[in-house]
C-alpha cells in the first residue's frame, strides 16, 4: 500500500504541537494578573487622609520603617471580612511595622459611614479615582503590599489575608529575608 | 473568586468622571485605551470596559496623554506594572513576531501553490479541459446575446 | 429508583450501543458482511433512544427539584421559573455535555436511518465513525463529566443557574442552535472518514457530505449571530464581538466549513481539490472539538467561560487522536485523491474559488494562532501575553474585505478563463460601487475602511442580484412565464446557486452593518441627577428617576430615561441592573431603542438611590441591528440549497448528467 509519509509526519507534528501547547496550559490560572513591581521601589503617592489627621499623606511620610499598604473598598465583600484581620495585625505588630489602609474607588458617604462605625486604628487614606491603585499595579481589591524599610515592594498579596499568612509575611518583612 | 466579586460589585461602585480634556486628547486617549487590557476584566480594553478598575486605568491614560506622553511611553508605564500581558496586542518583536509574520507566510505559500497550479502558457490553456459550463442554459443564452450586442 | 440511577443506566446503555455499533460496523463491513450496516443502524437508534431518555431524566429532575441529583443541586433552584429550569440543562458543564450527547445521537440516528437502504460501502463506515465519536461523549458523560452523581444528604434547595444565562431570552435559543451547528459537523467528519476507510471516491459520497455540512453550517451561522446578539443585549458594553476565545471557538469551524462548501463546488466542476475538500471536512470537526476544549478546559481566559472543569486532558487525547487518524487515513489514500484539473487562468471563477479557500483557511490559521498564542508564549518564553481585539481586527479586516471583493467578482467570472466580454459586463457593478462612494463622500461618511467596505458591498450586491434575476428575466421573456413560475423554475433548476446567493446577500448585509456600526459610533457617558439631560447623537436623554422592584425571582434597579428624538417623538428607556437571589452577581441589562438606521443603546453603569443619581453609558450604533436581521438570509438560503426536490423533478430533457440536487454555481 502506498503511503504518503509527508502527510503522516505533518499530522504527527501538528498533533504533537497541539498536545504540547495545550497540555502546558493545564494548571495555569488564566485569571491571574501578572505583577511586575516586586523588588522595585514603591511608587510615590499623595493621598487625602481619612483618619482624623487632616490634610494629605505622602509615601515619604512613612519612610524608615516597614510598611503594609492595604487597598480595600466598602463595596467589596472580602475586604470587610479581611478588615478585622488587618486590625489584629496592627495590634500585634503595630510597634514594628506601619499599617496604612487605602480606600480605593469609593463614595465619600459610604467610607465616612464605615469609618464612623469602626474608627480607623491606623492611617487611612482615600484613593478616590484609583490613581495610586494604577500606579501600584493593583488588579482588584483587597490587595496588600508589603514594603521594606528602604521603600521596596517585597511582596503583593492578592485577596483577603488570614492571620497566619499575615504573620508569616510580616515576619519575613521584618527579617527582610529574600523572598 | 475575588476578581469575580469585584466584577460583580462593579455596579455598586461609584464612578468618577475624569477631568475633562480636549476632544483631540480624548480621542488619542481612547485610541490608546483600546490597546490596554482592563486588569480585572477578561479581554476587554480599558476604553470599552465599564468596570471601575478600567475607569481608573483610563483616567491614568488621560493624564499621561495630557502630560504629552507618547503611546509607546504610556504602554511602557503599564507594562512596567502589569507586564506585557496588559497590552491587547503583542509587541511585534522577538518571539512575538510569529503572530505577526506567520499569517502572511501562510498566505504567501498558498498563493505560490495556487500559482503553480495555474497554467501560464497558451499551450497549457489549450491543453486543459474545455470549460464547457453546465450552467443554466437560459443563463448562458442571455450571456451570449449580451456578448454579441 | 432514583433519577441518578436511571440516568446512569441510560448513559451506560448509550455507551454500550455506540461501542457495539461502531465495532460491528467496521469489523463486519471489512469482511464484506452486510449485517455490519444493519447492526450499525440499529445501534445508532438505540444510542439515540438512550441519550434521549437520559436527557429527559435530567430535565424531569430539574423541573421537579430533585436535588438528589448532583447537577440539579448545582444549578437548580426552587425560585427559578419553569423555562429556565429546563434551560438549566445546558447552563453548566456536565449538563451541556449531556445535551451535546443528545444532539450527537440525534444526528447519528438521523443519518443512519436516512441511508439505511443505501448500499455504498462508505455508509456503514461513516455510521461507525460517528458512533465512535458517540463512544467518546458517552464515556465523558458516564465518567469524567457525569451529571448523575447522587448527592447525600439531599440539599433542600440549590443556587440556581448562572444569572447571565437566565437574564435574556436569547440564551434559551442560542446554545441549542449553536450546538446543532457544532455537533452537526460530526456527520461530515463521519462521511469523510467513511470514504477514506472504504477507499470509494465516487461521486456518491460527495452529496451527503455536502448536504450534511450545509445543515450544520446553517445552524452554526445562526448560532454565531445569535451569540453576538446576546452579547450585545446582555453584557452591556455595547459590543457584539470581542474576539474572545469562546467566540473564536465557534468562528473557527464556521470558517473551515464555509471554505469546504466553496471547495465542493470546485471539486464537482473541475475535479480538483478532492484531498483538500476532505481535509476541510476533517479539520472542521477537529476544530469543533478544539473549540470545546477551549471553552471547557479552564485553560483559556474568557468573557463567558461559564463552565470549567478537569475534563481537559480527556479532550486533549481525543483531539490528538482525531488529528492522527485523519492524517494517517489521508496519507493512505492520497494516491486516489490526485487532482485531474488545473486552473487555466488567474482571471477565472476557478481562481476566485481558490483564492476564497486560501483566505478562509488563512483566516482560520490566524484566528487559531492568535487564540492559542498566549499559551505558546507562556510555554516558550515563560511570559504572559494577551492577544485581543486590536490584533484580530488588524489581521481579519483586510482578509474580510478581500473575501467581500471575491464574493462580488467570483460569480461574475466564467469558469476556465475570463473573456473581455465577461469583464466588460462587470461595468454596471463597478459603477454601483462608484455611485456608493460618491454618495457616502457627499454625505460626509469618509472613513476609508468603511468606504471601501460600502463600495465593495455595493459591487458584490449588484452582481449577486444580477446573477439571481438574470435567469428569471430570461424565462419571463423567452418562455413567457409569469414572474412566480419563472422564479420557482429558476430556483428549482439551480437550487444551490440561488441558495448561495441569498446567503451572500446576508453576508453583504453583515459587512455593511459592521463597518457602519464600528466606524460611525457615537459614545457619551455622564452622571445625571433627576431632571438632568444629556445628548447622544440626535437624541436628548432626560433622567427622571430610579425605579426599583421585584420581578419573579429577581430584584431590579432601573433608571427611567425619557428620550426625545430629533423629530420630537418621545419614548422611555429603562436601562437596569438585575439582582438574582443567592448570587452576588448583579447583571446589567442595557436598554436598546432599535431602528433600521441605528440603535440607541443605554447601559446603567452606576446608581446611587440615596443621592438619586445615575451614571449612564450611552451609544448610538448606526445600522447595527442589520447584523441580526441577516439571520433570515442565512436560514432561507440554507433551506433553498437543501430543499429536497428529487421526488418532484423529472430528468431534464436533454440529459447532461447532472446532480439531482440542481446545477451548481
Amino acid at each position: 500500500m502506498k503511503i504518503n509519509w509527508s502527510l503522516v509526519i505533518t499530522g504527527l507534528v501538528l498533533a504533537a504541537a497541539l498536545a504540547w501547547v495545550l497540555g502546558k496550559g493545564f494548571g495555569r490560572d488564566p485569571h491571574e494578573v501578572p505583577f511586575m513591581l516586586t523588588g522595585k521601589p514603591a511608587p510615590a503617592f499623595t493621598l487625602e487622609r481619612l483618619d482624623g489627621a487632616k490634610g494629605e499623606a505622602k509615601l515619604a511620610d512613612f519612610a524608615g520603617k516597614p510598611l503594609i499598604l492595604n487597598f480595600w473598598s466598602t463595596w467589596c465583600g472580602p475586604c470587610k471580612i479581611e478588615h478585622p484581620v488587618i486590625e489584629w495585625g496592627f495590634g500585634k505588630f503595630g510597634d514594628r511595622v506601619q499599617f496604612v489602609g487605602v480606600v480605593y474607588q469609593d463614595s465619600r458617604e459610604n467610607v465616612d459611614a464605615f469609618l464612623r462605625e469602626s474608627p480607623p486604628k491606623y492611617a487611612m487614606l482615600f484613593d478616590e479615582n484609583g490613581r495610586a491603585a494604577v500606579d501600584y499595579g493593583l488588579a482588584g481589591v483587597p490587595e496588600t503590599y508589603f514594603i521594606t524599610k528602604d521603600g521596596k515592594i517585597r511582596y503583593k498579596h492578592v485577596g483577603p489575608l488570614d492571620p497566619s499568612r499575615l504573620t508569616q509575611e510580616i515576619r519575613a518583612l521584618l527579617e527582610d529575608a529574600p523572598k | 473568586m475575588k476578581l469575580l466579586l469585584l466584577l460583580a460589585l462593579a455596579a455598586y461602585a461609584p464612578q468618577h468622571a475624569g477631568t475633562p480634556i480636549t476632544p483631540e486628547l480624548e480621542a488619542k486617549a481612547h485610541t490608546i485605551g483600546k490597546t490596554i487590557r482592563c486588569a480585572v476584566c477578561q479581554g476587554l480594553s480599558v476604553a470599552d470596559s465599564p468596570s471601575p478598575m478600567a475607569q481608573s486605568m483610563m483616567d491614568r491614560v488621560r493624564e499621561l496623554v495630557t502630560e504629552g506622553k507618547s503611546e509607546a511611553e504610556i504602554h511602557a508605564y503599564f507594562v512596567e506594572r502589569y507586564g506585557e500581558w496588559i497590552l491587547l496586542e503583542p509587541k511585534a518583536e522577538g518571539f512575538n513576531l510569529i503572530v505577526w509574520v506567520l499569517p502572511f507566510v501562510f498566505v504567501g505559500l498558498g498563493l505560490a501553490v495556487i500559482a503553480r497550479n495555474t497554467a501560464v502558457s497558451e499551450d497549457a490553456r489549450q491543453a486543459g479541459p474545455a470549460p464547457e459550463a453546465a450552467d443554466d442554459p437560459y443563463l448562458k443564452a442571455v450571456r451570449d446575446r449580451v456578448e454579441k450586442s | 429508583m432514583s433519577a441518578s440511577l436511571v440516568g446512569q443506566a441510560c448513559i451506560l446503555v448509550a455507551l454500550v450501543a455506540a461501542a457495539f455499533g461502531s465495532v460491528t460496523a467496521f469489523v463486519l463491513t471489512r469482511r464484506g458482511d452486510p449485517r455490519g450496516h444493519a447492526f450499525a443502524v440499529r445501534a445508532a437508534v438505540v444510542f439515540f433512544c438512550a441519550m434521549l431518555a437520559a436527557n429527559l431524566t435530567m430535565v424531569s429532575a430539574l423541573v421537579g427539584f430533585d436535588f438528589s441529583v448532583q447537577y440539579v443541586a448545582q444549578v437548580g433552584s426552587r425560585a427559578t421559573p419553569l423555562v429556565f429550569r429546563i434551560v438549566s440543562l445546558w447552563s453548566a458543564l456536565e449538563g451541556s455535555i449531556l445535551f451535546w450527547g443528545l444532539i450527537l445521537s440525534g444526528y447519528v440516528a438521523a443519518f443512519a436511518w436516512r441511508y439505511r437502504k443505501e448500499e455504498a460501502r462508505f455508509i456503514p463506515y461513516a455510521v461507525g465513525s460517528m458512533l465512535a465519536v458517540g463512544v467518546f461523549f458517552a464515556f465523558l458523560i458516564a465518567g469524567p463529566a457525569t451529571p448523575f452523581t447522587e448527592v447525600s444528604p439531599v440539599p433542600p434547595d440549590g443556587p440556581g443557574p448562572n444569572p447571565l444565562l437566565q437574564n435574556h431570552i436569547l440564551m434559551v435559543v442560542h446554545p441549542p442552535i449553536l450546538y446543532l451547528g457544532y455537533v452537526g459537523m460530526t456527520v461530515p467528519f463521519g462521511v469523510a472518514l467513511g470514504a477514506l476507510v472504504s477507499g470509494e471516491f465516487s461521486e456518491r459520497w460527495m452529496a451527503p457530505l455536502r448536504r450534511w455540512t450545509m445543515i450544520g453550517w446553517g445552524f452554526l451561522s445562526c448560532g454565531i449571530i445569535i451569540g453576538a446578539w446576546w452579547a450585545y443585549a446582555v453584557l452591556g458594553w455595547g459590543g457584539y464581538w470581542a474576539w474572545d476565545p469562546v467566540e473564536n471557538a465557534s468562528f473557527l469551524p464556521w470558517l473551515t466549513a464555509t471554505a469546504f462548501i466553496h471547495a465542493t463546488i470546485v471539486e464537482e466542476r473541475r475535479h480538483m481539490l478532492k484531498a483538500w475538500t476532505l481535509s476541510l471536512a476533517l479539520a472542521t470537526f477537529a476544530l469543533t472539538i478544539l473549540g470545546t476544549f477551549m471553552t471547557r478546559s479552564g485553560v483559556f481566559n474568557s468573557v463567558h467561560s461559564f463552565t470549567q472543569s478537569d475534563i481537559g486532558p480527556t479532550f486533549l487525547v481525543f483531539i490528538v487522536l482525531i488529528v492522527v487518524v485523519s492524517a494517517v487515513l489521508l496519507a493512505l489514500r492520497s494516491h486516489l485523491l490526485v487532482s485531474t484539473g488545473r486552473i487555466q487562468s488567474a482571471v477565472s471563477r476557478d481562481a476566485a474559488f481558490f483564492l476564497n479557500n486560501l483566505l478562509f483557511v488563512a483566516l482560520t490559521f490566524t484566528v487559531l494562532l492568535g487564540t492559542v498564542y498566549p499559551l505558546i508564549a507562556e510555554a516558550v518564553r515563560g511570559v504572559k501575553v494577551s492577544v485581543g481585539e486590536p490584533y484580530f481586527n488588524k489581521m481579519a479586516v483586510p482578509m474580510g474585505i478581500t473575501i467581500l471583493f471575491l464574493m462580488g467578482v467570483g460569480p461574475a467570472l466564467p469558469w476556465g478563463q475570463a473573456t473581455k466580454q465577461s469583464l466588460r459586463q462587470m461595468w454596471p457593478s463597478v459603477s454601483t460601487a462608484i455611485v456608493v462612494v460618491i454618495f457616502c463622500v457627499a454625505y460626509g461618511y469618509r472613513e476609508p475602511g468603511a468606504l471601501v467596505t460600502f463600495a465593495l458591498a455595493g459591487f458584490a450586491a449588484n452582481i449577486t442580484l444580477r446573477e439571481m434575476f438574470l435567469p428569471i428575466r430570461v424565462r419571463m421573456r423567452e418562455k413567457k412565464e409569469p414572474l412566480l413560475t419563472a422564479l420557482g423554475e429558476s430556483v428549482r433548476r439551480a437550487q444551490r446557486r440561488m441558495g448561495g446567493y441569498v446567503v451572500h446577500l446576508g453576508v453583504i448585509t453583515i459587512f455593511v452593518a459592521i463597518a457602519a456600526s464600528q466606524s460611525y459610533v457615537t459614545h457619551a457617558q455622564a452622571t445625571l441627577k433627576a431632571g438632568d439631560t444629556m445628548q447622544t447623537q440626535q437624541y436628548t436623554l432626560a433622567f427622571k428617576e430610579i425605579v426599583q422592584g421585584q420581578e419573579g425571582n429577581r430584584r431590579f434597579v432601573a433608571a427611567k430615561v425619557q428620550v426625545t428624538s430629533a423629530s420630537g417623538s418621545t419614548f422611555e428607556l429603562l436601562p437596569r441592573v438585575n439582582y438574582y437571589p443567592r448570587s452576588t452577581d448583579p447583571i446589567g441589562s442595557p436598554a436598546v431603542h432599535d431602528t433600521a438606521l441605528g440603535d440607541l443603546y443605554l447601559s446603567l453603569l452606576a446608581h446611587d438611590p440615596a443621592a438619586q443619581t445615575v451614571t449612564l453609558n450611552t451609544w448610538f450604533f448606526p445600522l447595527v441591528s442589520w447584523i441580526w436581521w441577516s439571520i433570515p438570509f442565512f436560514v432561507i438560503g440554507t433551506l433553498i440549497s437543501l430543499w429536497p426536490v428529487r421526488a418532484r423533478v423529472q430528468a431534464p430533457a436533454p440529459p447532461p448528467p447532472r446532480d439531482a440536487e440542481g446545477a451548481s454555481a
